[in-house]
């Protein structure tokens, strides 16, 4: 069986490349992919750039990253995970921590290192590291204790403390 | 037919005509607010090349966005103050000014909770702060109280939020 296309009637090379042999389908498909990434990259991985250098050497100054916005649905954040912190006002500007205290712990830094209801916490994640003091603190029930990896800076100026569950947006996916 | 749909679509243009002309000349309190932010804002940044009565200028301005008996409490790491007054608010801005050169701020989200008479609002938001040549910006949570007088939204008080606390 033998198919004679018309050649004044067949799409253009250039026509084809761009829109493809069947126009609805190519839009069809443009609108599916639109609504799928507006979902996608806003309900469940929201892409972030990292600004500052609180979180270094980890993540670096005006890197590209996504938080995962789902992360936390069946399970509660863990101690380690690097989470995104939403702020009273919005989430267009949003902290970058890790998590280091859980809920109904105390935490202390003195010399420097990271003490859990008084005992020294491994953190191979740091590589900066000052001499920061920080008296014993409780963390609330509903609270986490978050810090940056960069505990060389002055620590007035890092911030770190203790937010609320409802406040962490997700998980920092890379 | 074609009588009626054009009738049809003039009537929904004349419809989005008037919601376009309501909301822009009745603009709801939150828009007015966010509004009036967004003009302190730029009121509050200032460059370094700016000539003296421009700053002069730029201070008084500043002054019309807030109460004569406006409060402002400041508490971050390393000040803790607080100001009194529409007068000792432009001599700190003032001070700042010649401390810090340039400054440009923006507010990033700005959440606007309007009281039941809706005479007085209560709005949070995040102010963001950038010297120009610097690497890192400063974030700063605040809570404003503004009240209407006459059609004007004014800052009566302003307090900062400790982050992550």
């Amino acid at each position: 069986m033998e198919i004679n296309v018309d050649p004044a009637q067949s799409p253009s090379w250039l026509q084809r490349v761009l829109i493809g042999r069947n126009p609805k389908r190519t839009l069809v498909r443009i609108v599916v992919l639109v609504a799928v990434s507006f979902v996608v990259f806003t309900f469940v991985l929201l892409p972030i750039r990292v600004e500052g250098g609180s979180m270094l050497p980890t993540y670096r100054d005006r890197s590209v990253n996504f938080v995962n916005r789902l992360a936390y649905l069946f399970h509660e954040p863990r101690r380690g995970d690097v989470v995104a912190i939403g702020l009273e006002a919005g989430n267009h500007i949003m902290f970058m921590k890790r998590i280091v205290g859980l809920p109904g712990e105390t935490v202390a830094f003195h010399q420097g290192h990271l003490y859990i209801n008084g005992k020294l916490l491994d953190e191979p994640y740091v590589k900066l590291r000052g001499n920061w003091e920080h008296e014993p603190e409780p963390v609330g029930l509903d609270e986490y204790y978050v810090v940056g990896d960069n505990r060389d800076m002055a620590q007035e100026g890092h911030v770190q403390g203790r937010p609320k569950r409802e406040r962490i947006v997700g998980k920092v996916l890379l | 037919m074609n009588k009626w749909l054009s009738r049809i679509v003039l009537v929904g243009a004349l419809l989005a005509l008037g919601f376009w002309g309501w909301i822009t000349f009745f603009p709801s309190p939150e828009k007015v607010i966010r509004r009036r932010l967004g003009e302190l804002a730029k009121a509050g940044s200032f460059s370094a090349n700016e000539s003296l009565p421009a700053k002069a200028w730029h201070l008084n301005s500043l002054g019309e966005f807030f109460t004569p008996d406006v409060q402002v409490t400041l508490d971050v790491p390393g000040l803790q103050q607080t100001f009194t007054g529409r007068g000792e608010l432009q001599g700190a801005a003032g001070y700042a000014r010649s401390v810090v050169g340039s400054l440009s701020i923006e507010f990033p989200d700005i959440k606007v909770t309007l009281a039941p008479d809706h005479a007085s609002a209560v709005v949070n938001l995040t102010a963001k702060g950038k010297v120009p040549g610097q690497k890192d910006f400063y974030l700063q949570e605040l809570r404003l109280r503004l009240i209407k007088i006459k059609r004007d939204w004014i800052i009566n008080q302003v307090e900062t939020v400790r982050t992550l606390s």
